[in-house]
């Protein structure tokens, strides 16, 4: 039958078009057989070797030859860090915005089917780490790197900026002198329904329950205290509904919010803060690094770098200006004289799972 | 008519008449090679592609790890702690926003078409609103309005019903919020399953003295089943997969669903894609099993085929003393389901940050979330790309859709079935399964589309084939085969009479799916953001953006926009769609 002929011609044409272009395993690992060295690195590796004004009048140089640069990031103040550059440098950028998942999902895609889009990325500690992991970044030196706070130094990437996890809490709802000064005050049953707790903070949550065990708590005794702030918390999902939220008084307390999503709400008037009017804030801060690491098979390796350069250096105001810490100690004054605790990165890159269970288990117990 | 429908004489080859070997095969070649032929293999062809490199790459994604074939995913998401509750909450949830969205969206489309109802038009576009508002601005409002802590109807009803009289953050908070943003793809199949329905029946069963809502109940209800079928399928299996609202409302009273389950195992490295496949193919064992019933009840074809050889207009029933009733009724409902959060929107646009309503608040009121709106450095783009996007898979969708619900309801050709089973398909896989699929085949196939606007054409017409198909084949169950005979007996070929009859019958329907996706397109995300490049933006990636930013009132600016840009499209959308088929009084 002609017919049904054609319909199986139709059927079979799609599976070969679509196994041609396929071909192998669509899960398939990373960048397998990716050359340890690659013009890129080359390049790297000479500029890292410069010193002084040298090396910033060579990078300049082979920079505007390039002309382009592609950067994926997820850092969401990217706009006026790219204006500054471009002001500066007569260099073309491109920017791919997405979440951090995003970014790393699209880096692997890419890279794992050879087609190299971009040669810096700028996002979360956790996916640089991955990156780095799987043999995509290549190091990065020099005089800027070295004044970066030591949490920022990473293995193949460098930290541009801090997101700080603080207490932050609704003026209205809480009165001066009631404000929590340590997670633990957050237990008591004074704060019935009137905590709020984020669903995917497993990073601040593993840091602070860390923390806590370092200072003599038993395993259970972190898990319970966590619970128990969870029974008094409504679970909320991301942080600028938090934020949002906090202000508008849906709750009084976020345990996990961003500095910077709370001065920013501040400044533009709302009743909330993380400092008292004395400036003392609920301690420790949970810290976490976002950073910046150079491609190993970047197209455009000059132009990388020296975005990295400007983004520890000039960049570092930008970041400022946006209420967020900046990686260098100057930028990072915000966090002076606060007990800083930091995201333990690997700890959460290899067992991913047993933190993300036990988080879940502790927000499942919220439900004020 | 009670004769059994035939295929279009030309679709059934008469026996072969004995003749040499070389003339059959001619003959088999200009088969082939007819317009009718090459259309239908296309389109199938196509569907099977778009279906296929997705649900490739789910299948193997989760039955396949470094050690070969494994079962371990589903071992693992079906046996975690609690999955029973998870389901039932989702079922719960599901069911319930799909018998409430069915409920709004079936009065208001009767009222809207078949009914003098006043205020037409605008009726019309505001039936959309809740769908056009981005799903989570839409839920933030609804919790500035109905939060037991700072609702604003609570505090404005606290004098008469006491404190708290609403609570959003319940499962009926939830179904609320669901049932009503989705009520709008409701509402289009069932405007376009009135549209095309003889009146003659109806005005039969008032002649004979029934009651408007008897002749409701046993004429204009049955007579419109596939269309209520469908609606019931693609409700269910869309509030099985939302995440927003469980994530918003229900999150904060642990009330957690099926979806929740999709985000924790998505959520860390390395994504659990074999779970995220385990969960997908539970939900696509549920919608095979919803198509197969909802084709079973199309099967008595002749019973909904309202669009015969038989002359009619749809005319209006003019509801008569309830005319000012109904005018009331729809006034207050979209009061509570449109203007309300809308007005939320509008006034969260114009401050610095949400505060309740005051005299305060009012004074400080700026316009600097439209002016921050404006210098978006790619706001003009986004706009531009989303247009392009959202006219190009709707249009692109709809014509394939119809010539697939031809093949699937009308030809007799063997394995028809699959065509629909695979134009489904899609609804069920996680968004970033279809973006991981997308890119993984572009940026190994020679076809050089990785990193342009072509790659997202792809992904939407993939991710709506699902929709355009259901209103697609919805409408065709209304048009009886006797009028292509007609044409096909007047000598018309394949082609002319699928372009000058069944097309234009068809038009209710397709325009109710242009509609549909032309607004959902505008709010993709999840698989927009892994498969853009810079230069292609759209606009729910600056929606993404603000939100991550933390500029909530810009977002609720940007809605704003959104609404009035899709307003205008919509209500363009509509009056062309009056123009062309069913003519009505």
């Amino acid at each position: 039958m002609p017919r049904s002929l054609a319909f199986a011609a139709a059927v079979s044409t799609a599976a070969a078009f679509f196994l041609a272009a396929c071909g192998g395993s669509p899960t398939a690992g990373p960048a397998d057989g990716a050359p340890e060295d690659t013009a890129a690195t080359h390049t790297y590796q000479r500029i890292n070797g410069l010193s002084g004004q040298q090396r910033t009048d060579e990078l300049v140089k082979c920079a505007e030859e390039e002309g382009k640069l592609s950067a994926y990031t997820s850092n969401t103040d990217m706009d006026a860090m790219i204006e500054g550059f471009t002001d500066t440098y007569d260099i073309e950028v491109s920017v791919y915005r997405g979440n951090s998942e995003s970014v790393l999902q699209r880096v692997l895609q890419e890279q794992t089917a050879r087609y190299y889009g971009t040669d810096v990325v700028d996002t979360n500690a956790i996916e640089l780490n991955v990156m780095q992991q799987e043999g995509l970044l290549s190091p990065y030196e020099g005089e800027l790197r070295d004044a970066v706070r030591e949490e920022g130094k990473a293995d193949g990437w460098t930290a541009t900026r801090f997101n700080a996890f603080v207490i932050g809490w609704n003026t209205d709802l809480v009165k001066p002198g009631e404000e929590p000064t340590s997670f633990e005050d957050l237990a008591d049953p004074k704060w019935k329904g009137r905590v709020s707790m984020e669903i995917g903070d497993v990073d601040w949550f593993t840091a602070l329950y860390q923390h806590l065990v370092r200072q003599g708590r038993s395993e259970q005794e972190a898990l319970d205290l966590f619970k128990a702030v969870a029974a008094n918390a409504q679970i909320a999902k991301g942080h600028t509904v938090q934020g949002e939220l906090l202000s508008a008084g849906q709750f009084a307390v976020s345990v996990s919010a961003y500095s910077h999503t709370i001065d920013n709400a501040a400044d533009k008037g709302a009743h909330v803060a993380w400092k008292t009017a004395q400036g003392a804030a609920a301690q420790p801060v949970v810290v976490r690094p976002n950073g910046i690491g150079l491609m190993k098979n970047a197209v455009n390796p000059c132009a990388a770098m020296l975005f990295v350069d400007y983004e520890l250096s000039a960049g570092q105001e930008k970041i400022a200006g946006a209420n967020r810490i900046g990686a260098t100690a100057e930028a990072a004054k915000a966090l002076d004289g606060l007990e800083i605790v930091t995201v333990p990165e690997p700890e959460l890159l290899n067992n991913a799972k047993k933190w993300d269970d036990l988080y879940a288990e502790v927000t499942r117990s919220g439900s004020a | 008519m009670a004769t059994v429908t035939p295929a279009p004489p030309s679709t059934v080859p008469r026996s072969q008449p004995p003749g040499p070997a070389s003339s059959r095969l001619a003959r088999v070649r200009r088969s082939l090679l007819r317009p009718k032929t090459l259309i239908v293999a296309g389109v199938a062809a196509v569907i099977g592609y778009l279906a296929l490199v997705p649900l490739y790459y789910l299948l193997y994604g989760t039955f396949f790890d470094a050690d070969g074939f494994t079962l371990g995913a589903f071992g693992r998401v079906y046996s975690a702690d609690g999955i029973g509750t998870l389901i039932g909450n989702s079922l719960w949830f599901a069911f319930g926003s799909a018998l409430l969205s069915l409920v709004v969206g079936t009065t208001l489309a009767y009222l809207n078409v078949r009914t003098d109802v006043p205020f037409k038009p605008l009726f019309f576009a505001a039936s959309m609103i809740p769908l056009i508002i981005p799903g989570i601005l839409y839920t933030i409002a609804w919790i500035f309005l109905a939060s037991p802590d700072i609702g604003l109807l609570n505090a404005f009803l606290e004098p008469l019903v006491g404190p708290a009289f609403f609570d959003i953050f319940t499962i009926w908070g939830m179904i609320w919020v669901e049932g009503l943003h989705l009520s709008p793809i409701v509402f289009l199949l069932m405007v376009a399953a009135f549209r095309s329905m003889d009146p003659s029946l109806e005005e039969s069963a008032l002649m004979s003295g029934a009651s408007r809502w008897t002749t409701f109940r046993k004429i204009t209800a049955p007579l419109v089943r596939p269309a209520i079928v469908a609606s019931i399928l693609v409700m269910t299996v869309r509030s099985l997969e939302s995440f927003e609202v469980p994530a918003l409302l229900g999150l904060q009273n642990g009330i957690y669903v099926f979806t929740s389950q999709i985000y924790f195992t998505l959520r860390s490295y390395p994504p659990d894609l074999a779970g995220a496949g385990a969960l997908a193919l539970g939900l696509l064992a549920i919608a095979v099993v919803g198509v197969i019933l909802s084709n079973r009840v199309g099967k008595d074809s002749k019973n909904f085929q309202t669009v015969t050889g038989k002359g009619f207009r749809p005319r209006p029933i003019d509801l008569g003393r309830f005319r000012p009733v109904a005018g009331v009724l729809i006034i207050l409902y979209f009061v509570a389901t449109v203007v309300a959060p809308l007005a939320v929107l509008i006034y969260t646009s114009l401050l610095r940050f949400y505060v309740a309503p005051s005299a305060e608040a009012f004074r400080t009121m700026t316009l600097d979330n439209y002016r921050a709106l404006a210098e978006l450095s790619q706001a003009g783009t986004a706009l531009k790309n989303s247009l392009i996007l959202g006219i190009g898979s709707a249009t692109l969708v709809m014509l394939f859709m119809s010539v697939a619900a031809w093949i699937v309801v009308r030809s007799k050709i063997p394995g028809r079935g699959l065509v629909d089973h695979a134009a489904f398909v899609p609804l069920v896989i996680p968004g970033l399964v279809l973006g991981l699929g997308i890119s993984f085949v572009y940026l190994r196939s020679p076809i050089p589309i990785y990193g342009t606007l072509f790659i997202l054409l792809i992904a939407y017409c993939t991710r709506y084939m699902p929709y355009g198909m259901r209103y697609a084949i919805t409408s065709m169950h209304q048009i009886s085969a006797e009028l292509e005979e007609s044409a096909h007996v007047s000598g018309a070929s394949w082609w002319q009479t699928f372009r000058r009859v069944l097309l234009p019958l068809l038009s209710p329907g397709l325009i109710a799916g242009f509609i549909y996706i032309l607004t959902v397109s505008f709010r993709e995300l999840s698989s927009s953001i892994l498969l853009y490049s810079p230069g292609n933006e759209v606009l729910s990636i600056l929606i993404f953006e603000q939100f991550e930013n933390g500029s909530f009132t810009v977002l609720a600016a940007l809605g704003v926009v959104m609404v009035l840009t899709l307003v205008v499209l919509v209500t363009v959308a509509y009056k062309v769609g009056a123009k062309v088929g069913l003519r009505q009084d």
